[in-house]
């Protein structure tokens, strides 16, 4: 009753995302929008002047911080630093390719399916169950 | 003995059988799932797009985030359910629109606590009944009248206002319109998170029992 644990308890995360300026927007919109004390953001917009180097010091940064449970990131910006995104594979926090506006999704580059894909093989199924 | 042996075989079969049709049923959720958040993303674009052309490029754009320090109204609450005697499996659940004032509750669970509330005071009601002509029983009403379901969506409301008050007080409805798109984009967006969990934790069971097999 009122002594119920109340949701946001130290387990409480946030949601970091490595994205367009659009699609930042609207996750801003939706209330996702984080800034620290040293006004370090959760969120990195990706424009043409955005360098490969801050791509990857931010996907750092974010894989590392504690407080972050799940990383959004623009699959194009993934396939920036495609070696880095596959290479990672810890449950928290969770990498999530989503679409960007002009790059629709593509399931052929996604991390994980890409990860999960050899067993899609006819052949490794097929010897398993001879 | 042979019987014996074809049952286990029979056995080990269904079993592989179910971990692999779990894994083709999660690969198959998650796909459904990206295709629902890409149009829900879609959407919100498009409404973004409208609400630009109808305010105007500059009221919409990254230079007016507000950089003040704050913390997030949506979060993510992390749970580690025990899948079984040494798997622990992950859970993400959604935490929307925590007030910025009042961080310990967010609108979803609050509407839990809510229920509850009623609960109790309907129970209490005779009670309250008896003390209703004295002050302090008037005092003692005042914090859980504060928490009434109107409270819950005003807190919500309020939120929700704060975050678009960044491009101005008086917002184009498309915005609004973006705002609840991205919204419904951000819960797919969980539900994917989970689904990616069960997938990878599929994918290795399917996995362990074929490296056994081969052994």
């Amino acid at each position: 009753m009122a002594n119920r644990a109340p949701v946001r308890t130290n387990n409480s995360a946030l949601i970091a995302m490595i994205a367009d300026e659009d699609t930042i927007t609207g996750f801003l919109l939706a209330g996702v929008g984080n800034v620290d004390l040293r006004r370090k953001t959760n969120y990195l917009i990706v424009d043409s002047k955005t360098t490969v180097k801050q791509i990857e010091d931010a996907f750092k940064e974010f894989t590392t911080r504690e407080d972050i449970a799940i990383v959004l990131i623009s699959q194009y910006v993934a396939n920036m630093v495609r070696f880095l995104v596959d290479s990672y594979n810890k449950p928290i926090p969770a990498i999530l390719e989503i679409p960007s506006k002009d790059h629709p999704y593509d399931p052929a580059h996604d991390s994980v399916l890409s990860r999960v894909k050899y067993l899609f093989s006819t052949e490794s199924v097929a010897s398993d169950r001879r | 003995m042979e019987k014996g042996e074809d049952a286990e075989l029979q056995s080990s079969n269904h079993e592989r059988d179910a971990n692999v049709l779990e894994f083709m049923d999660s690969t198959d959720s998650y796909l459904v799932l990206m295709n629902s958040l890409s149009s829900s993303l879609r959407q919100g674009w498009l409404e973004l797009a409208s609400a630009r052309h109808s305010m105007g490029a500059s009221r919409i754009s990254s230079a007016l985030f507000d950089l003040k320090s704050h913390s997030a109204a949506t979060t993510l609450q992390l749970n580690h359910q025990i899948a079984g005697p040494e798997a622990e499996k992950l859970h993400f659940s959604l935490c929307k629109w925590a007030s910025s004032e009042s961080p310990k509750s967010c609108s979803e669970e609050a509407k839990f606590e809510e229920e509850d509330k009623l609960l109790q005071r309907t129970s209490n009601s005779p009670k309250v009944l008896d003390q209703d002509g004295s002050s302090n029983s008037v005092q003692e009403e005042a914090p859980e009248a504060t928490e009434s379901p109107r409270t819950v969506e005003d807190q919500a409301r309020k939120e929700r206002l704060k975050s678009l008050s960044m491009f101005g007080m008086l917002v184009s409805p498309k915005l609004r319109a973006a705002q609840s798109s991205f919204e419904t984009a951000l819960e797919i967006l969980v539900e994917v998170a989970n689904k990616r969990a069960d997938l990878l934790d599929a994918y290795d069971q399917v996995r362990e029992k074929m490296e056994s097999a081969t052994k």
